[in-house]
């Protein structure tokens, strides 16, 4: 339903222009869920913005991108070509893709009722009247599981706890029936529990409503709750793709394979963590040839950094960017990086 | 909400009563007393010798040989209670028929001067914030600069000789000269709107230069909220968008500094007066004051202040309306 | 410039390197200097600020004439503009035409008509008037006068009286400021008190003097002030007003700079180190003047500067009313007494040129205040 190809986004800068995305594709597919897990600063939230076209006035997207979009009608839409504030656009905002974001109080205008702010949203997607968009509100709510839904609606949103205004956060995101729903990090400001909770919800809801939906985080541990198909994203670029119980199973990017040993799990408690070494360079000082190289154990000296490794496909629906995988040095890399890696372990 | 209102009523009750003691004690500086400048005024030049005798029998008469604390009480209950500000002795009439309708005249030019100031700021502040860096942004920077330098009266000197010349001459004042002392009518408040507009300018001014900064400051904050893009991201239009969300928090700190808004304008007024000819209670105040004329001087910085604090009063619950999360904070 | 390594010593360091180290090891108030000079605005305005003051300090030299000095020959006179040419040629040395008196066919008004076949010359720290500068050191030199004794130099005209409103202005500037000055000190030092134990207090103390300063802060000042100086009985000496105006003025401009230290001081009171300076058993006073008043001194430096322009208008609006400083001193407010209508715009709008000072000297000390806040203040961008 949502198709995304060779997306870049440069903003202009005091420091200079900075590319946080670049030449990122994905695609969603009705009822299915795209995770896209990456460390802050990935370029992961920007390029959904990208897709809502909510990037502020000093970015620009690439010529060569295409998102297609094919609506609830059937119908394609190129969102690359609406214009970010005409008529269009402002239909497929709410309307047929609805957006969550991290911070739940921040989400909601303080002086303004939380069934005043899902009215409006409705009203501006369906020709109702303010009654019948007050009872669809109130059933909403009911719906992400918020008790005295009719109470509810009336309250301001600091009148809420947490866990409630994150509740009610999706409920107004799903107030006008989206038919994707993207979710960015909105599990990180919560507790562990109410997490899970949430997490359960946005599952149930999605295969209740059939949502296409795409969430982001920086977790891969909740990509593999809800999610079917995973991206993961260094540095703005879409570093391995696929099913995710294919990725988790068998990654084949040193970064995947980074992150899920960063993973506690209660089959290694006794093992030490080992994080991805190194930080993640600001975007202004972007790394030559693979943007990984910098804190990559299995680097190709000469080869990854110099030049942007290719997108080597895996299977279908299954791809990563990574000299290791290409044809010429798969078979001597292997070797290569076992090496290392038993080399580097007595170190440790 | 009632609790609310009745705590904030309660304070400025407190406030006008401190006021009012401050008020007093400034009325009881300067040198001499009210009997020494009441037997000057009435026999001097006369020829009559006043001796120190006469000046004891005129200050028991007026209850002035009672200790501090019991003429304060005796003047602040003749407010409170009668409605008695004392008398006037340059004007040999009571404050209060002094006073007069001065005091609706100074009202008038106070609302108006509150219309010029926020009809002009807070478009313009608004507009200020959603066009960051562009030519008007600077133009009003510099513009808010020359708010605050300008004196006052230097810029009612000006606008009145523009007004002069591309007017004619019947500018000046509050009311056109057949008007002057004529009875209340429709036609005299209208020619009273017709004057209005220059002292409104004038002391608009600076509160005009001061508030859009404030307007633009909260704007630029506002619009940078994640309520903002949530509120683009259900796909509210652009304009609305701005009406309903930013904007209408812009206007808070607008609507929470409404007295010292009025602080402002009062402060300003006797002075403005001089230069324009205003016949309202800032000129009238000036005048008691170059006179002496404690009682008036007391009464008019009485009611200019307590003025100043139900203003700051209606502010707090007109905010507490506006902004839901203040009841529970409060 | 190319191989720094690590244990390269001190002495080898790079242009770039060295200047890092002077900033890293800069002192506080070093940083704020060098941001402030970046501030282009602002260091402009500190430099006419400073023209302003000397030449007010040293009115008695700058100022050709005193300040009521008379020229019966120039009353209501339009400024004279030194010039380089005429119709009869040029010279290098500045020139005005020579005035003689005629008086108006119709009025029968005594005018002053410029004479242009009649050169008076400029001379550069001629001997003149003699007067005693600051009233203490005798001097008779002054910055520019006339060849000819019996002439005299209206840069920016006369008033009604035939007095040089230049000379008048330096002296003026010489009184407006020094009360700005007086007037800020003294609020400074009654913020400090009542700020301070409010903050260092707290507790009933606290809630007592908030309540004041409340009602302190809503009466309206002008009308205030007012009050307070129509209260000066009308036999003082001109001194004695002066000193009454600028305690006046301090009097009720404290509230705002007690509001700032009393909730700075409230903020860091229980920081350790205030906590421990208390457990030391150093006394009330040492506590915030050693150690807790030099973490927020730059804010209060910005505070005090900004509170100048309310200390010069509030003195201009009072004199201008004739409740603040009276003739025969001089300030801008006094000045601008003689021109309060139209009638000057149209007739003798030179008489306006103090107002020019009084906007300049209020523009000056905000953009300098805005310069200092933004140096003062340690997050803006640095380097």
């Amino acid at each position: 339903m949502l198709k995304v190809e060779n997306l870049s986004i440069s903003f202009q800068t005091d420091e200079g222009m900075i590319t946080p995305v670049q030449n990122v594709s994905f695609a969603v597919q009705a009822g299915r869920t795209l995770g896209i897990v990456g460390e802050s600063g990935s370029g992961k939230s920007v390029s959904t913005k990208a897709l809502m076209k909510l990037l502020p006035g000093n970015s620009r997207v690439s010529d060569e991108a295409r998102m297609t979009y094919t609506d609830k009608a059937g119908r394609e839409v190129r969102i690359d070509q609406l214009r970010p504030k005409g008529r269009d656009i402002r239909r497929l905002r709410g309307g047929e893709i609805g957006m969550i974001f991290q911070e739940p109080m921040a989400s909601f205008s303080p002086v303004y009722t939380i069934g005043n702010q899902m009215i409006e949203a409705i009203r501006l997607h369906q020709k109702v009247t303010k009654k019948e968009a007050r009872a669809q509100a109130i059933a909403m709510l009911d719906k992400v599981g918020i008790s005295n839904p009719v109470g509810r609606v009336d309250q301001y949103p600091h009148e809420m706890s947490g866990g409630m205004r994150q509740r009610a956060m999706i409920a107004l995101a799903l107030a006008a029936r989206p038919a994707l729903l993207i979710a960015d990090e909105p599990t990180t400001a919560l507790d562990v529990t109410i997490q899970a909770q949430v997490l359960e919800l946005m599952a149930d809801l999605q295969r209740d409503l059939g949502m296409g939906m795409i969430f982001i985080t920086h977790d891969l541990g909740v990509i593999a709750q809800v999610a079917q198909d995973v991206a993961v994203m260094y540095l703005g670029t879409i570093v391995e793709s696929g099913p995710t119980a294919d990725v988790i199973r068998n990654p084949r990017h040193p970064y995947t394979q980074g992150l899920l040993k960063a993973i506690p799990s209660l089959d290694a408690l006794h093992d030490r963590l080992s994080p991805v070494p190194g930080d993640i360079p600001s975007p202004n000082e972007r790394p030559t040839g693979c943007p990984f190289h910098t804190r990559c154990s299995q680097r190709l000296q000469g080869l990854c950094d110099q030049q942007l490794p290719p997108t080597v496909p895996l299977g279908p629906n299954r791809s990563v960017a990574c000299w290791l995988e290409t044809p010429e040095h798969r078979t001597g890399a292997e070797v290569d990086a076992q090496q290392q890696i038993k080399q580097q372990e007595p170190a440790q | 909400m009632l609790r609310f209102t009745l705590e904030r009523l309660i304070g400025m009750v407190i406030t006008m009563a401190l006021v009012s003691v401050m008020v007093f004690l400034i009325m009881e500086i300067p040198p001499g007393d009210y009997a020494d400048r009441y037997a000057f005024r009435k026999y001097s030049g006369t020829g009559v010798n006043v001796t120190e005798a006469d000046i004891q029998a005129i200050r028991a008469d007026l209850g002035l040989d009672k200790p501090m604390m019991l003429r304060y009480f005796d003047w602040i209950g003749g407010i409170v209670l009668r409605g008695d500000f004392g008398q006037a002795f340059a004007f040999e009439t009571s404050v209060v028929k002094v006073i007069g309708d001065k005091g609706w005249l100074t009202l008038g030019i106070l609302f108006a001067t509150l219309l010029v100031t926020y009809l002009v700021s807070i478009p313009v502040g608004i507009f200020a914030a959603v066009r960051r860096a562009s030519a008007m942004d600077y133009g009003l920077t510099i513009f808010s600069y020359l708010g605050l330098a300008l004196p006052n009266f230097l810029l009612a000197l000006v606008l009145l000789y523009f007004a002069n010349r591309w007017f004619g001459a019947d500018i000046g004042g509050l009311f056109s000269d057949q008007y002057a002392d004529a009875p209340w009518s429709l036609a005299k408040v209208w020619d009273m709107i017709k004057h209005l507009w220059l002292p409104a300018v004038v002391l608009a001014w600076s509160a005009v230069a001061y508030q859009i900064q404030t307007v633009r400051a909260t704007m630029s904050d506002e619009l940078n909220k994640l309520s903002v893009t949530v509120a683009r991201a259900r796909g509210v239009p652009e304009t609305k968008l701005l009406i309903k969300y930013p904007a209408r928090l812009a206007i808070n700190p607008i609507v929470s500094t409404i007295g010292f808004d009025v602080n402002r304008i009062f402060s300003e007024l006797p002075i403005v007066a001089v230069v324009l000819g205003l016949t309202e209670l800032g000129e009238l105040l000036l005048r008691a004051y170059l006179d002496l004329d404690m009682y008036v001087a007391g009464a008019i910085l009485l009611l200019l202040t307590f003025t100043i604090v139900f203003m700051n009063f209606v502010s707090d619950l007109l905010l507490a309306w506006l902004d839901p999360r203040i009841k529970l904070g409060a | 410039m190319t191989d720094v390594t690590p244990e390269t010593t001190p002495t080898k360091l790079t242009a770039e390197e060295r200047r890092r180290q002077k900033f890293y090891s800069a002192s506080q108030w070093t940083l704020i200097w060098w941001r402030f000079r970046r501030h282009k605005a602002a260091m402009v305005a500190a430099m006419i600020l400073a023209v302003m003051a000397i030449s007010g300090l040293f009115a008695e030299v700058v100022a050709p004439y005193g300040p009521t000095t008379r020229d019966a020959k120039y009353l209501d006179g339009a400024p004279q503009i030194p010039m380089f040419c005429d119709q009869n040629g040029c010279s290098m040395r500045p020139f005005v035409h020579g005035v003689s008196t005629k008086r108006d066919p119709v009025t029968l008004r005594a005018v002053s008509v410029p004479d242009p076949d009649k050169r008076v010359y400029v001379h550069f720290f001629a001997k003149g008037e003699a007067n005693h500068i600051l009233g203490v050191i005798p001097n008779t030199r002054h910055l520019f006068l006339l060849d000819d004794p019996k002439a005299k130099l209206h840069l920016w005209g006369t008033d009604d009286l035939g007095r040089d409103v230049f000379s008048r202005t330096i002296y003026a500037t010489r009184v407006s400021l020094s009360i700005g000055v007086l007037g800020v000190m003294i609020s400074f030092v009654l913020a400090l008190i009542i700020g301070g134990v409010a903050g260092y207090a707290g507790g009933v103390l606290d809630s007592v003097i908030q309540r004041v300063t409340e009602v302190i802060r809503v009466v309206p000042i002008i009308p205030l002030y007012m009050g307070l100086a129509a209260a000066m009985p009308k036999e003082w000496s001109t001194t004695q007003v002066y000193f009454a105006m600028t305690l006046i003025l301090g009097l009720f401009g404290w509230p705002t700079l007690a509001r700032r230290i009393r909730s700075q001081l409230l903020s860091i009171r229980n920081e350790d180190y205030v906590v421990a300076a208390r457990l030391a058993g150093a006394r009330p006073a040492r506590i915030i003047g050693r150690h807790m008043l030099p973490s927020f001194t730059s804010f209060i430096i910005v505070d005090l500067v900004i509170s100048f322009p309310y200390m010069i208008l509030s003195e201009t609006a009072l004199s201008f009313v004739g409740l603040g400083l009276r003739p025969p001193t001089v300030s801008w407010g006094v000045l601008l007494q003689q021109a309060q209508s139209v009638r000057v715009i149209e007739q003798t709008p030179w008489l306006f040129i103090p107002a020019i000072f009084v906007v300049v000297a209020v523009l000056a000390f905000t953009v300098i205040g805005d310069g200092l806040r933004d140096a003062a203040d340690p997050y803006s961008d640095s380097h």
